[in-house]
């Protein structure tokens, strides 16, 4: 092993061999990463924060070696600390753009991948309830499919009212909204919520009316209408905003720019609630990617706090965008013991109308997990599979 | 001091104003609504938003609140063909190109109307109120004091609490019984407790071998509870149970937006770095033998589209020893960063609830701490803690807006 410094940049590199690059650490990096027991705890997994009252910015390396019984970089700083990090904990967090793109995508968030509606055939996996309460491994395929394409069917699941429960409990634990933990969808004439009642459902996401936005949504049918209605419609908005942005990128930017009054009002039980969100129908992170779809027709606010000369493009633009959603998506009709999952944030779901009489009911159940739960249980699983350091 | 203004927000019309009132379609797109006394400002609204929020039974369902109108078959292009003023029913009267016709009551449109300062007017006043920043030599002008008991009973007492909440970031209660069960009545006097992967309350006392560094009773350097979560929890309420008697154990509270104002003036290439660097927070542990790995990547200052901040994210023992940065922004982050505690610490406010105080404020925005305590036998310290997220304050505070708005 080679050690060096790279003085004018101020860091220190570590070569194996010369075919390979060196991997790049800046030294203040290290310095506030020291592993010894006054730096880190190791028992909370945690740097100690005391350094931070009085971190030196300016600090050196005065001397560094490489420890071939330990297989570890020691380094003497200025300041006369000491500290010392093994070969493995370094490795895995190089700072080249290619370290640094695998430890996003293998372990931070699996890049998703978008799917036309005709495509679903190929995307779309099922997964067996109890292996999924049984097998991790089978744990782990579900959440990464949910994460990678969106959506994921859970088949051969009871018909009992703890199903979800137990689902959510394995991932960790249920997301609860202003409709409590888990809700039942069933005509219910004089619903104080539209998706209570038996008339077609278009597609949308649930609450966008919410900044911290229910992540996954999980729907367990109990019971089928057996009228012809009551099929599942889901689209991959992703996919849809793609479509829009090549085909139409005028009308692209005004939907990632416009924002919307999201709002629903009631109550439910005895809680009232008048919640409000403001952002566009999609949403972009920083680097351009994809956060966030919002839509839902009976959910958007009368109240719309734009410009009135944006509102007339804004329609237009979001017009193009549920023709496309429409067109691209599929269709199918799940069963009992069915639990259909998948993500709130992406894709927009509907239902075709039934015909709901004493004899011919439908009856769903559904709960929310959020994404920082699910990614966390992913990570878990990925870190037993030896995926992070 | 609020019913006047959000009676105005809410936009209830004078009578006068609507009796006098006519309307003109303009360039075949836009309906205008005009009062006859020329210093009265003519309303304007788009004409597809006003049939796209038409009013009757099939476009819109009363009992559910909601738009029902058919948008897989809605046509974009449609314009207003004929309006029609009734000055008895006070209603609005549109024709439309796709030969619907619609009303609208008067008020209601007032209420919606498109003029810049009203739309403003709207958002402060009951979308969510504009936080006012401070420093940490004003938070004795700042940090107002309600009775726990009040806000329990007294929707109005319920309501300034939450508003003081929501501008200041922070407001304290005091007069709550002993008992562990305050914090989830309080939460569930504005809706329900948010629940993290540390469960729904949580008990902040020295626990040895504690997995959370908050658990020991070491100084706590000022931080954000959680920033390893996308959805980071919003307020934190921490009933003080028992206090120590030793000397330590002092709230510290900084107004981290008033530090990011000022980072921004006094040092704006650090606010650039500190707003535009990914940093990756984090939490690996068990609870319950339940394991987890938490992780969410976002700058130290996060701000939305408008420039307007959205969230602070700090925290030592929780920033990940992966840094997911370019090579060459590492060493001008970290001064950065440094720059930033550093100002943080000097602002910091210091004070020490007592038994029977319950403590809230803005995870959002605000940095705490606490300085280091004694624990013994005879000298211990006691804090039940539990989260509320802001979508189900900002509910509750519309409601009750709203509410005692009629009233009034």
């Amino acid at each position: 092993m080679q050690v060096s410094r790279d003085l004018q940049q101020e860091l220190v590199l570590l070569r194996a061999s010369f075919e390979q690059p060196a991997m790049q650490f800046p030294e203040i990096w290290l310095r506030d990463n020291c592993q010894c027991p006054k730096c880190y705890m190791q028992q909370t997994r945690s740097r100690l924060p005391h350094g931070w009252n009085y971190l030196n910015t300016a600090v050196q390396v005065q001397q560094l070696s490489w420890c071939v019984a330990q297989q570890a970089l020691h380094i003497e700083w200025n300041d006369g600390h000491q500290s010392s990090y093994t070969y493995s904990w370094l490795k895995e967090r190089d700072f080249s753009p290619a370290n640094r793109a695998r430890y996003l995508r293998d372990f931070y968030r699996p890049e998703p991948r978008h799917w036309s509606g005709k495509q679903f055939a190929l995307i779309q996996r099922e997964f067996q309830y109890q292996e999924l309460l049984s097998s991790d491994e089978v744990l782990l395929e579900w959440l990464h499919h949910l994460a990678v394409y969106g959506v994921a069917l859970i088949k051969q699941a009871p018909l009992e009212a703890d199903v979800l429960r137990k689902l959510c409990n394995r991932v960790g634990f249920m997301r609860r909204t202003t409709y409590g933990d888990e809700w039942s969808v069933r005509a219910q004439p004089g619903a104080s919520n539209y998706a209570y009642l038996a008339a077609p459902l278009p597609l949308h996401t649930d609450m966008p009316y919410f900044e911290y936005k229910p992540g996954v949504t999980l729907l367990h049918t109990l019971e089928q209408s057996d009228s012809p209605g009551g099929w599942n419609l889901l689209s991959d908005a992703f996919h849809v905003a793609d479509l829009l942005r090549q085909r139409h990128p005028r009308a692209f930017q005004v939907l990632c720019e416009t924002p919307v009054d999201w709002a629903d009002i009631g109550n439910d039980k005895e809680l009232s609630f008048h919640n409000i969100w403001r952002e566009p129908v999609i949403n972009l992170d920083a680097n351009g990617q994809y956060k966030r779809i919002n839509h839902s027709i009976p959910q958007r606010d009368s109240h719309f706090s734009v410009a009135a000369g944006q509102v007339r493009p804004w329609y237009e633009a979001m017009a193009l965008f549920i023709q496309l959603a429409n067109a691209e998506a599929c269709t199918f009709k799940t069963t009992p013991g069915d639990v259909l999952t998948f993500d709130n944030l992406r894709m927009v779901h509907g239902r075709t109308g039934y015909d709901d009489t004493d004899r011919n009911v439908r009856h769903i159940v559904g709960a929310f997990v959020d994404w920082d739960i699910a990614f966390s249980r992913w990570r878990v699983l990925r870190h037993a599979q030896g995926y992070c350091k | 001091m609020w019913p006047q203004r959000v009676q105005r927000a809410l936009g209830q019309v004078a009578p006068s104003l609507v009796r006098r009132l006519s309307a003109r379609i303009v360039d075949e797109l836009y309906i205008e609504v005009k009062p006859r006394e020329a210093a009265k400002p003519a309303l304007t609204f788009p004409g597809i938003w006003l049939r796209d929020n038409c009013r009757c039974a099939s476009c819109f369902h009363e009992s559910s609140q909601s738009r029902r109108l058919d948008w897989d078959n809605f046509d974009a292009s449609v314009r207003p063909l004929a309006l029609h003023v009734d000055a008895n029913s006070q209603q609005l009267h549109v024709r439309w190109s796709d030969a619907h016709e619609s009303s609208y009551k008067l008020d209601w449109l007032q209420r919606r109307s498109f003029a810049g300062d009203k739309q403003q007017e709207y958002l402060n006043e009951f979308y969510r109120p504009r936080p006012s920043h401070w420093a940490g030599k004003q938070f004795d002008s700042i940090a107002q004091r309600f009775h726990y008991d009040q806000v329990m009973s007294e929707d109005a007492a319920l309501q300034q609490w939450l508003q003081a909440l929501a501008i200041y970031g922070v407001a304290l209660l005091s007069g709550a019984p002993l008992d562990e069960g305050v914090v989830r009545r309080l939460a569930e006097r504005v809706g329900f407790i948010r629940r993290t992967t540390y469960g729904e309350e949580f008990i902040v006392q020295a626990k040895p071998g504690a997995q959370n560094y908050a658990y020991l009773s070491l100084p706590l350097p000022l931080h954000t509870d959680l920033p390893y979560y996308e959805y980071k929890p919003s307020v934190n309420i921490l009933h003080c149970v028992v206090q120590t008697k030793s000397q330590g154990g002092s709230n510290l509270l900084v107004d981290a937006f008033h530090i990011a104002d000022r980072l921004k003036r006094e040092h704006p290439a650090d606010f650039e770095l500190l707003s535009s660097i990914d940093v990756d927070w984090n939490d690996i542990g068990s609870e319950d033998g339940r394991e987890f790995h938490n992780i969410w990547r976002a700058p130290v200052i996060c701000l939305d589209a408008s420039g307007e901040y959205t969230r602070i994210n700090h925290s030592v023992p929780q920033r990940d020893s992966h840094f997911n940065a370019p090579l060459e922004k590492v060493l001008p982050w970290y001064k950065a960063y440094a720059r930033f505690v550093s100002m943080a610490q000097k602002d910091a406010h210091s004070f020490k609830t007592q038994p029977g105080d319950v403590l809230t404020f803005n995870n959002l925005r605000l940095l705490h701490g606490r300085t280091g305590y004694d624990d013994s036998e005879d000298n211990s310290r006691y804090i039940v803690g539990a989260y509320l997220d802001w979508d189900i304050i900002y509910s509750r505070l519309r409601v009750l807006k709203k509410r005692l708005n009629v009233a009034n």
